[in-house]
């Protein structure tokens, strides 16, 4: 059954190329015969249909550097490099420009620094200086207020920190007036604790600057600070 | 031709970070040039104009009038 349809297939496929298609067959064979005369490895299959123009070389000497290739190579990379150089300067000043726009003016340089004559400032006094917008605290502390600050209990602070981390000197307290809380500024020799009490919403300091009751969550900021002579300090 | 370029290719641009590297010199001269001569057209353009040039003017009665 199945040889039968077989049969009967290949049967209708050779009847119409047989009887239909002699011609294209005649044309094909007599390319190839052509083809198989001229060589016997594999050659283009458009050779030999007519395409002479298409396939001549044009003469390029016209064209052709007569300085050598030398001079060429070296316009060339002269070129390259001159192009790179221009970039990268391009590209250093562009840097630059935005790096020297994103650093401090000279105003706020001007600014950043407050040198404080500390032996105007007598034992147990505050003076408040305005350093960088903000007001610092300075206090010249005396020795029992030195010797309060340091007995107490760390540990049972909120914001568990040494007197000795706070200060360079046990007699000078330099800190940053604002209340930790929501900015404003305390008030000295106030409070339960004797150091400063911020009138917004009641946070008490000790005389250490360490926040001991109230909302405040943090002790008052230390500013960077240095002792330049033995009486002269330089907030910044 | 062909005499100069040799020792010259041979010299800058046979070896790339000799290239690189006389890329990146030749743009720091470059850049200090250009910088050099784009200032001087400024100043010639504003000549008489500037702070360092009309300084001498206010400095001299440095102690003397604070409000000009």
């Amino acid at each position: 059954m199945a040889s039968l349809t077989r049969s009967s297939r290949t049967l209708l496929r050779t009847l119409p190329r047989s009887s239909i298609a002699p011609l294209p067959v005649r044309a094909l064979s007599t390319s190839s015969t052509k083809r198989d005369a001229t060589t016997s490895s594999f050659d283009s299959p458009f050779k030999g249909m007519g395409g002479d123009t298409t396939s001549k070389i044009p003469d390029f000497s016209h064209y052709k550097s007569k300085q050598g290739s030398n001079s060429n190579l070296v316009f060339q990379y002269f070129m390259v490099g001159t192009m790179g150089a221009l970039t990268a300067a391009g590209a250093k000043a562009t840097v630059q420009d935005f790096l020297v726009n994103m650093s401090a003016s000279a105003d706020v340089l001007a600014m950043a620094k407050v040198e404080v004559d500390l032996s105007t400032i007598p034992e147990g006094k505050n003076v408040i200086v305005k350093w960088r917008g903000k007001p610092v605290f300075i206090r010249h502390r005396t020795a029992d207020e030195i010797k309060e600050a340091e007995s107490v209990k760390v540990e049972s602070l909120r914001d568990p920190q040494k007197d000795e981390d706070r200060v360079k000197k046990p007699e000078w307290l330099i800190m940053i007036g604002v209340c930790t809380h929501l900015g404003c500024v305390p008030i000295g020799e106030a409070g339960d604790f004797g150091g400063w009490f911020c009138p917004c919403h009641g946070s008490h300091y000790d005389i250490s600057g360490r926040i001991r009751k109230g909302p405040a969550p943090l002790n008052l900021e230390i500013p960077a600070y240095d002792f330049a002579e033995e009486e002269s300090l330089v907030i910044g | 031709m062909a005499s100069v370029g040799r020792p010259l290719y041979n010299f800058l641009f046979r070896r790339n970070y000799v290239f690189l590297g006389v890329i990146f010199a030749s743009a720091f001269g470059f850049e200090i040039a250009y910088d050099t001569v784009t200032d001087r057209i400024w100043d010639n353009i504003n000549k008489g104009r500037q702070w360092k040039d009309i300084r001498s003017k206010y400095i001299e009665s440095e102690g003397g009038d604070d409000d000009e």
